[in-house]
C-alpha cells in the first residue's frame, strides 16, 4: 500500500485489528445471505423443476406439452387480454384522479385521496367480492331489477382489477404531477399558449414517463394477481390461476413451474421498462422548481370534480359494501343487522387472523433489521461489489407472487436441505413476505441512508465515533423514519397479501387471506366479507399508527430541512 | 516539524490527484491549502484527516507514522463546508459529542461545553437544535465542536465557503483569533486568496496535485515564483520579456539570466504609475470606478494592461500616457503555462 523510502527510518505503524471490517462485513453478509437463500435459491429450484421431465432427467419436454397446450395458450390470452385493457382503463381514470388531486381545485380532495388508499388496505379479492355482493347472481342489482347479469369472468374481473390497480396508478403519476414548475406554465402563458396548449404541451409531455412507469405496473400487476381472478374470475382462466390448477388442482408441479418461469418473461420485461421511464422521468427536475397551485376555473374544475368524486366513490363504494354486507343477516333478502356472520368456526375459525398478525410482525421486524444492515452495510463495500448487491435486491420486485410461492414450495418442502426445517412454519411465511415486497422496502430504505450526508459521517469519524456509534447517532435519526415506514409498508402488505402464500399454507397453518379465499369458495360468502373487514380493520389500525408514529418523529426531531 | 507530509501520490482513474507532493506544518502554524478546484489540496486535507487513503507516501506527526491509523484514532479536529451538526442533537450535545465518546465526566463535558460557547459568542443557542441556527452560527458551532477534544490537529475544509460575504469577513477574524489564541496547528483549504493571505502563516499554492509554490503571504504576493501562482494571487500583468526589454527595459537589470521564454515578469496594477504624456506608449481604454480604488484598462504594446489607483483620477478615456514601474516591483516568475499571460 505505502512504498516507503527506505532510507527513511519511521516508527512502527500502528495498524490496530480493524473491527470495522468485521462489522462491514457481517452488516452487508446477514441480508445478503438471506437473498441467495430465500430468494435466488428457491427461484434456480423453479427453474430446475421447469427442466426435470417425468423420468427425472432435464430436457424440455415440459416445455414443449405446456406450449402445445391449448389451455395454456388460452390462459396467456386472457392474461395479456386482461392486463391491457386493465391497464388503459385504469391509466385513463387513474390520470383524471391524479390530474384532480394535483391541478384542479375542488373541496374534498383528502376524503378522494382517503377513498384511493383503501384498495390498498384490503386482500386483492375484497374488489370481487364486493362486485359479488352488487352485481353477482345473488347481487343487490339482480335482485333490484330482477336482472340475470352473470358477473363471474372476464368483466367482473376487469372491473375488480381495475379498482385495485387504480391506487397505483394515481400514485405514480400524482408524484409526477407534484414535481412540475410552475415557472414553466408561466412562460408558456406569456408566450401566449392557450390552458389546453399548455395542457398537452407541458403537463401530458412531462408525465409521459410516469404515464408509461405506471401502465407497466399495473400491468404486471394485474397479470400476477390471484385473488380477484380466483373469486371472480370464474372460467376466464388466466395464468395465476392456471398455476394455481396445476399445482393444486393437478399435482403437477414441474408444468406449474414451466408456466411460472413463461409467467416470468412479461414480468421482467415490464419491470425493466418501469425502472427505465421512471430514471427518465426523475432526471429532469430542479431543485429550485416553484410547484404548481391552481385556481378554481369552472369550465375545468367542475367536469373534474364530478369525475373524481364517482370513481372515488365507486372505488370506496365496492369496499364499503363488503363491510355491509358482512352486518346484514341474509344478502339480498335480509337486510336486518346482525354480527352472526363473524362467529366463525369453518377453515380454523380466527386462528388464521392470529397467525396472520404474528407473521407480518416476524417480516416487518426482520425485514426493517435486514434492511438497516444492507443500507448501511452496500454505502461501505466498494462500488462493484454494491452494484451487484444493489442489483439482486431490486429482483423481488419482477417476480410474481404466485412465481415465488411455487419457489417456497420447491424449497421448503424437500428434506434434502436444511431450509425443510423452516417447512410449515409462521417464519417461512415471514421470509417469504419479506422477500416478495424486498425491493419496495429496499428502495424506501436506500432513500433514508442517502439523506445522511456523508460529511456528517466523516466529521464524527474525526471526532472519534466508530462504526456503531456512526450507526446509532448519525444514520439512525436519519433512517428512523423510513424504517418505520417500511415496516408498517412490510406489515399491511403481509396481512393482505395472498399468490406469493396460496401454496404455503398446510391445513395446521394458514393465513387471513387464504381463509377468505376457502370461506368464499364454500359458498360463505358473507362470512369472508366478516373476515376481510376484520383484516381491514387490523390493516387500517397499523396504517393510522404508521401515520401518528412518523407525526411524532418527525415533530420531535429538530430537522429543519 | 510537527506534521511531516511525504511523497503522497493519489489517483482516482485516470486523474491524478496528488502527484509526488510533501508538506509540512509546524506547531502553532497555520497552513492553508490554497488552489482551484481539482488541484489535490482537499484529497491532501481528507489524507491527513485520515479519512481516504494515499496510494504512496507518508504522513507522519510528532514522529508517529499514522499511515494506517484510522480518522477516529488520530485525535484531530475537522470542519466542513457544510456545517455537518448532528441535527438531532442540541448545540451543546454536538459541542460535547467528541468528549462524550472520549467517556469524560458529565460535569466536565457540561463545563467545557459552556466555555466553547462563550468562547464563540453564542452561549444563548445552548438547548437549540443547528436547523434553528444560521449558516454562520452553524459553523461557529462546528468550529466549537472541533476544538473541544483539544485536537492535535485542526482541519478546516472550505470553512468559509458556504457563508454570504458579510459572514465570511466576520467568521474570518474569529477563526485567525481563536487560532491564535488557542495555537493549534491547524490546515484550511481554500481556494479563495484573499482568505488565504488574511488568515495563514504560510501558504501551499496547489494547481494540478503539485505544489506550485510555499511561503508567507508575503512571498506569494510579492515574490510569485510561477506564472500560475501570480495570476492566482490577486491580479497581475504577466508580460512576455521581449516586451518588457522595448517597454521598461530598467526592469532588465533584476532578471536572472536565462531564455526568453522562461521567465515572465509579474507585475501588479498597483505598481504602475500612470502619468499624462501625449508621447507615452499607453492608451487609456477605459476607467472604472469602484469606491476606493479605480481600475483602468491601458492599451499598450505588450497587449491590456491592468493598473490600479486610489480614489478618482483624471484621466479619460483614448489619453496617451506614460508608464512607470519601479524594478524592486517586478517579479520575474517562472513560465510554468499557468496563469494569463498578456500578449
Amino acid at each position: 500500500m505505502s512504498n516507503l523510502d527506505q532510507s527513511i527510518t519511521l516508527p512502527p505503524v500502528n495498524r490496530e485489528f480493524d473491527w470495522s471490517r468485521i462489522i462491514i462485513a457481517v452488516s452487508i453478509g446477514i441480508p445478503v445471505i438471506g437473498l441467495i437463500l430465500f430468494f435466488i435459491f428457491p427461484l434456480y429450484q423453479v427453474f430446475i423443476r421447469s427442466v426435470t421431465e417425468p423420468d427425472g432427467t432435464l430436457g424440455l419436454a415440459n416445455y414443449s406439452e405446456i406450449l402445445a397446450s391449448k389451455f395454456f395458450w388460452r390462459a396467456t390470452w386472457h392474461s395479456l387480454e386482461m392486463g391491457v385493457y386493465t391497464t388503459l382503463i385504469s391509466l385513463g381514470l387513474g390520470f383524471i384522479i391524479a390530474q384532480g388531486l394535483h391541478r384542479s381545485h375542488f373541496p374534498g380532495k383528502s376524503l378522494v385521496r382517503a377513498a384511493m388508499i383503501l384498495p390498498l388496505l384490503a386482500p386483492s379479492l375484497v374488489q370481487g367480492l364486493g362486485l359479488i355482493f352488487l352485481l353477482g347472481r345473488n347481487g343487490l342489482v339482480n335482485k333490484l331489477f330482477g336482472l340475470e347479469l352473470d358477473i363471474y369472468g372476464f368483466w367482473g374481473l376487469l372491473i375488480a382489477n381495475v379498482f385495485y390497480a387504480l391506487p397505483q396508478v394515481i400514485m405514480i403519476v400524482g408524484a409526477t404531477l407534484s414535481l412540475s414548475d410552475n415557472r414553466t406554465y408561466e412562460a408558456a402563458s406569456m408566450i401566449g399558449a392557450s390552458p389546453w396548449r399548455q395542457f398537452i404541451d407541458i403537463t401530458l409531455s412531462n408525465s409521459k414517463f410516469g404515464i408509461l412507469g405506471a401502465g407497466f405496473v399495473v400491468f404486471t400487476v394485474t397479470i400476477t394477481d390471484f385473488g380477484n381472478a380466483a373469486v371472480i374470475g370464474g372460467d376466464y382462466s388466466v395464468l395465476a390461476t392456471e398455476i394455481y390448477s396445476q399445482v393444486i388442482g393437478q399435482m403437477n408441479f414441474n408444468m406449474g413451474a414451466v408456466v411460472g418461469i413463461l409467467l416470468l418473461l412479461p414480468t421482467i420485461i415490464s419491470y425493466y421498462i418501469e425502472r427505465f421511464a421512471q430514471r427518465r422521468q426523475f432526471s429532469t427536475i430542479s431543485d429550485s422548481a416553484i410547484p404548481y397551485v391552481p385556481r378554481f376555473s369552472a369550465i375545468r374544475d367542475i367536469p373534474m370534480a364530478i369525475a373524481s368524486y364517482i370513481i372515488a366513490i365507486s372505488t370506496a363504494g365496492v369496499i364499503a359494501i363488503v363491510i355491509y354486507a358482512s352486518f346484514v343477516k341474509l344478502w339480498p333478502y335480509n337486510f336486518d343487522l346482525t354480527f352472526k356472520h363473524y362467529d366463525i368456526t369453518l377453515a380454523g375459525g380466527y386462528a388464521p387472523l392470529w397467525t396472520t398478525i404474528l407473521v407480518s410482525l416476524l417480516a416487518a421486524t426482520g425485514g426493517v433489521i435486514a434492511l438497516f444492515l444492507l443500507g448501511f452495510g452496500i454505502r461501505r463495500v466498494p462500488p462493484r461489489v454494491a452494484k451487484v448487491v444493489h442489483f439482486v435486491s431490486m429482483l423481488p420486485a419482477a417476480v410474481p407472487g404466485i412465481v415465488l410461492g411455487l419457489a417456497y414450495v420447491f424449497t421448503f418442502n424437500s428434506p434434502s436441505t436444511p431450509l425443510y426445517m423452516f417447512y410449515g412454519t409462521a417464519a417461512m411465511l415471514a421470509l417469504i413476505n419479506f422477500y416478495h415486497y424486498h425491493t419496495q422496502g429496499f428502495l424506501t430504505t436506500m432513500t433514508g441512508f442517502r439523506q445522511v450526508p456523508k460529511s456528517l459521517e466523516e466529521a464524527s469519524s474525526c471526532l472519534g465515533s466508530g462504526l456503531i456509534r456512526i450507526a446509532t447517532d448519525v444514520v439512525a435519526p436519519y433512517v428512523v423514519p423510513m424504517l418505520i415506514s417500511v415496516f408498517f409498508f412490510l406489515f399491511m402488505r403481509s396481512m393482505v397479501t395472498l399468490s406469493a402464500i396460496i401454496f404455503l399454507t398446510t391445513p395446521k397453518l394458514t393465513v387471513a387471506s387464504v381463509t377468505i379465499m376457502r370461506l368464499d369458495d364454500a359458498g360463505l360468502t358473507s362470512q369472508a366479507a366478516a373476515y376481510s373487514t376484520c383484516v381491514m380493520l387490523i390493516v387500517g389500525v397499523a396504517l393510522m399508527s404508521m401515520k401518528g408514529v412518523l407525526y411524532q418523529v418527525n415533530r420531535k426531531k429538530g430537522i429543519s430541512s | 516539524m510537527y506534521l511531516n507530509v511525504e511523497n503522497l501520490t493519489k489517483t482516482f482513474g485516470d486523474f491524478t490527484a496528488l502527484n509526488n507532493v510533501s508538506i509540512s506544518v509546524e506547531s502553532h502554524e497555520f497552513v492553508c491549502l490554497l488552489g482551484p478546484s481539482g488541484c489535490g489540496k482537499t484529497t491532501m486535507l481528507r489524507i491527513i484527516a485520515g479519512l481516504a487513503e494515499a496510494d504512496q507516501g507518508t504522513v507522519s506527526l510528532k514522529g508517529e507514522n499514522l499511515i494506517g491509523l484510522s480518522a477516529r484514532k488520530r485525535g484531530f479536529g475537522i470542519v466542513f463546508q457544510s456545517y455537518s451538526l448532528f441535527p438531532n442533537m442540541t448545540i451543546s450535545e454536538n459541542i460535547g459529542y467528541g468528549l462524550k465518546i472520549r467517556g469524560v465526566a458529565k460535569a466536565d463535558i457540561n463545563k467545557r461545553t459552556k466555555e466553547l460557547l462563550e468562547l464563540i459568542k453564542l452561549p444563548q443557542v445552548a438547548n437549540h437544535y443547528p436547523g434553528y441556527l444560521s449558516g454562520g452560527q452553524q459553523q461557529r458551532v462546528a468550529l466549537a465542536r472541533a476544538i473541544a477534544v483539544d485536537p492535535r490537529l485542526l482541519l478546516l475544509d472550505e470553512p468559509l465557503s458556504a457563508l454570504d460575504a458579510k459572514v465570511r469577513a466576520e467568521l474570518r477574524i474569529e477563526i485567525r483569533n481563536l487560532q491564535r489564541s488557542l495555537g493549534i496547528p491547524t490546515v484550511m483549504v481554500t481556494h479563495d486568496q484573499e482568505e488565504a493571505l488574511m488568515l495563514a502563516d504560510r501558504i501551499i499554492c496547489m494547481n494540478h496535485g503539485i505544489v506550485e509554490q510555499c511561503g508567507t503571504p508575503e512571498d506569494l504576493y510579492l515574490r510569485p515564483e510561477t506564472s500560475f501562482v501570480a495570476d492566482f494571487m490577486g491580479v497581475s500583468n504577466l508580460i512576455k520579456t521581449q516586451y518588457i526589454r522595448d517597454m521598461f527595459p530598467n526592469l532588465m537589470e533584476h532578471r536572472p539570466s536565462s531564455e526568453d521564454s522562461d521567465l515572465i515578469a509579474c507585475i501588479r496594477p498597483e505598481q504602475i504609475h500612470l502619468f499624462s504624456d501625449p508621447s507615452g506608449i499607453g492608451t487609456i481604454r477605459d476607467i472604472a470606478f469602484l469606491g476606493n480604488i479605480s481600475r483602468i484598462q491601458v492599451d499598450s504594446p505588450a497587449g491590456d494592461l491592468t493598473i490600479e489607483t486610489h480614489g478618482h483620477v483624471e484621466f479619460v478615456t483614448g489619453q496617451k500616457v506614460k508608464l512607470d514601474i519601479h524594478p524592486d516591483n517586478c517579479a520575474w516568475v517562472k513560465n510554468t503555462q499557468g496563469g494569463r499571460i498578456i500578449s
